[in-house]
């Protein structure tokens, strides 16, 4: 069994995306392997407010409550987030929180950025923290120019100590071995999936050692990315049948109370 | 997983050649052979057949010595993995004469079956005109470092794209240019629109890009014909993106092991 942590429904400005609404992204979904997967809607990077992106969420995948695992992107910089958001998790149950501070221009040690944070912790829901949308070299020339900052993101796992995080689509390899350190000395968890880790180079196996088997998730940017580039990564992982189910689904079973 | 077995068998049953990897130098200057054993086994495990491999110096202005270095470094690994590696010398154009003697020498006597270029002159540089006619007499293709980068041009200042390799199309229609890894990173619908129509020019799969929709594009602007399996570093992503591709499979077959480039490994070491 496969749980997918990072998938979006919508439409991106700078590249015409397939399979981009539920039907058709649980379909693409499911033909790769993929048994439930956490989505979020693309649109509310982009849009001013974001919030209009997370009722489109809700709106389209009525009918597939049982696949799609929904999160909500919000931008702690836009008057009313602490309202949407809590709409979002008691209202809508959304399962999660993603953030875009690259996007959204503001840092994650920011005073509203951090309060949000918190208040994600304390409603016992994941902040999920994607890299990247696309590859930087591949960007449009209207696209932002930042990825997500490293150090930032320590700076922030060691303010909010209770948050459970999950870093994805970037050099996740190089995240688990920086913030080893500042993740021992929380009780909130940092799980990692190596969408941009090839298990043929080193970085795999250090990502698992530095993160830990229980720390790792699965995640294919669908349908953004192909998912087999993500599921021939775990074929060939020199990893035992227990820790790949860890991998493939438990991990996020567990996190997210599923 | 089993799925993944299930798809590894288009690799298993058919012949894979990967035009595109890399050996390196480890930190002391010789040829890095912990990471030759994890290229070599990464390509056993997926069934790949032949790895063709270059060493190139991707930044500065490498000396004909550091070329020379480069080539024999190579030379060394093929020895070392014989009927699996083979090599394409590493050429820096701006030694004219030096190159032509380099890569008689590759060919010739080490047995290389084509040439790599990185970037250190767009490959439409007048200066690349000698070093082109001469793999045309050789009958040996060219693989050159490409993209279009959005972000951060002035990194690689003299990096090809797509519409370069176009204008050195139209000078030379009988020379073989592969457009390196139209995965590499850049903006790889830029590098498709520009040499879709150029026949001469072929690309191969690999880099580190694996958008939806990218194998789709390419064989639908060039034909399959005109694409090369490759990998660059990215081994897992290069299996992956060709397991997922929705292509027929005779498609994946023919990138696999491009027909139009068998004769080149039928030479040399």
């Amino acid at each position: 069994m496969i749980i997918d942590v990072n998938t979006y429904i919508g439409s991106w400005a700078f590249r015409r995306i397939k399979h981009n609404d539920a039907a058709g992204l649980s379909k693409f979904l499911k033909e790769a392997g993929i048994d439930k997967a956490v989505v979020s809607c693309v649109n509310s990077i982009l849009y001013k407010d974001t919030q209009e992106g997370n009722l489109q969420l809700m709106e389209e995948i009525m009918g597939y409550e049982d696949y799609f695992i929904p999160f909500a992107i919000i931008n702690p910089r836009y008057p009313g987030w602490k309202k949407d958001f809590i709409y979002c998790i008691e209202i809508l149950g959304m399962k999660g929180l993603e953030l875009y501070p690259y996007y959204h221009d503001y840092n994650l040690t920011d005073d509203f950025a951090v309060e949000l944070i918190d208040l994600a912790a304390d409603m016992k829901v994941p902040v999920h923290l994607p890299c990247a949308v696309e590859n930087l070299r591949q960007r449009h020339w209207l696209d932002t120019t930042e990825n997500l900052s490293i150090d930032a993101v320590e700076r922030v796992l060691a303010i909010c100590k209770t948050a459970d995080f999950i870093i994805t689509n970037g050099p996740t390899d190089v995240y688990a071995n920086r913030l080893k350190s500042v993740s021992a000395s929380r009780s909130g968890r940092v799980y990692y999936d190596f969408a941009r880790v090839d298990v043929f180079n080193p970085g795999f196996e250090s990502l698992v050692e530095a993160a830990g088997v229980d720390n790792v998730v699965f995640g294919s940017v669908a349908p953004f990315q192909y998912v087999d580039t993500q599921l021939v990564k775990l074929h060939y992982a020199k990893l035992d049948d227990d820790d790949k189910e860890k991998i493939g689904h438990k991990n996020l079973e567990n996190l997210l109370g599923l | 997983m089993k799925e993944i077995e299930q798809k590894m068998n288009l690799f298993k049953d058919n012949t894979v050649v990967n035009w595109h990897e890399h050996v390196w130098f480890d930190e002391n200057g010789k040829l890095d052979i912990a990471h030759c054993e994890r290229l070599v086994e990464a390509a056993h495990r997926t069934y790949t057949d032949t790895l063709v491999c270059s060493l190139p110096i991707m930044g500065g202005h490498p000396t004909h010595e550091d070329v020379v270095k480069c080539n024999d470094t190579l030379y060394e690994a093929m020895k070392r993995y014989p009927g699996i590696m083979k090599g394409m010398a590493f050429i820096n154009p701006g030694y004219i004469r030096e190159s032509l003697d380099e890569i008689d020498r590759c060919v010739n006597e080490l047995g290389m079956i084509g040439v790599k270029l990185y970037n250190h002159y767009y490959i439409s540089d007048p200066i690349v005109r000698d070093l082109i006619e001469k793999c045309i007499e050789l009958d040996i293709p060219i693989l050159e470092h490409a993209g279009k980068l959005n972000f951060m041009p002035e990194s690689q200042p003299f990096i090809s794209d797509g519409t370069h390799f176009a204008k050195v199309a139209k000078e030379y229609p009988e020379a073989t240019i592969i457009h390196a890894h139209i995965g590499g990173g850049g903006d790889w619908q830029w590098c498709l629109k520009a040499i879709a129509d150029c026949p001469n020019i072929y690309t191969d799969t690999s880099g580190s890009v694996c958008d939806e929709g990218l194998i789709e594009q390419v064989v639908d602007a060039m034909g399959a014909e005109r694409i090369l399996f490759g990998t660059d570093g990215s081994y897992s992503p290069g299996v992956g993106k060709m397991l997922g591709a929705n292509i027929p499979e005779d498609d994946k077959i023919e990138i696999l092991n491009n027909k139009k480039f068998e004769r080149y490994l039928e030479r040399g070491l």
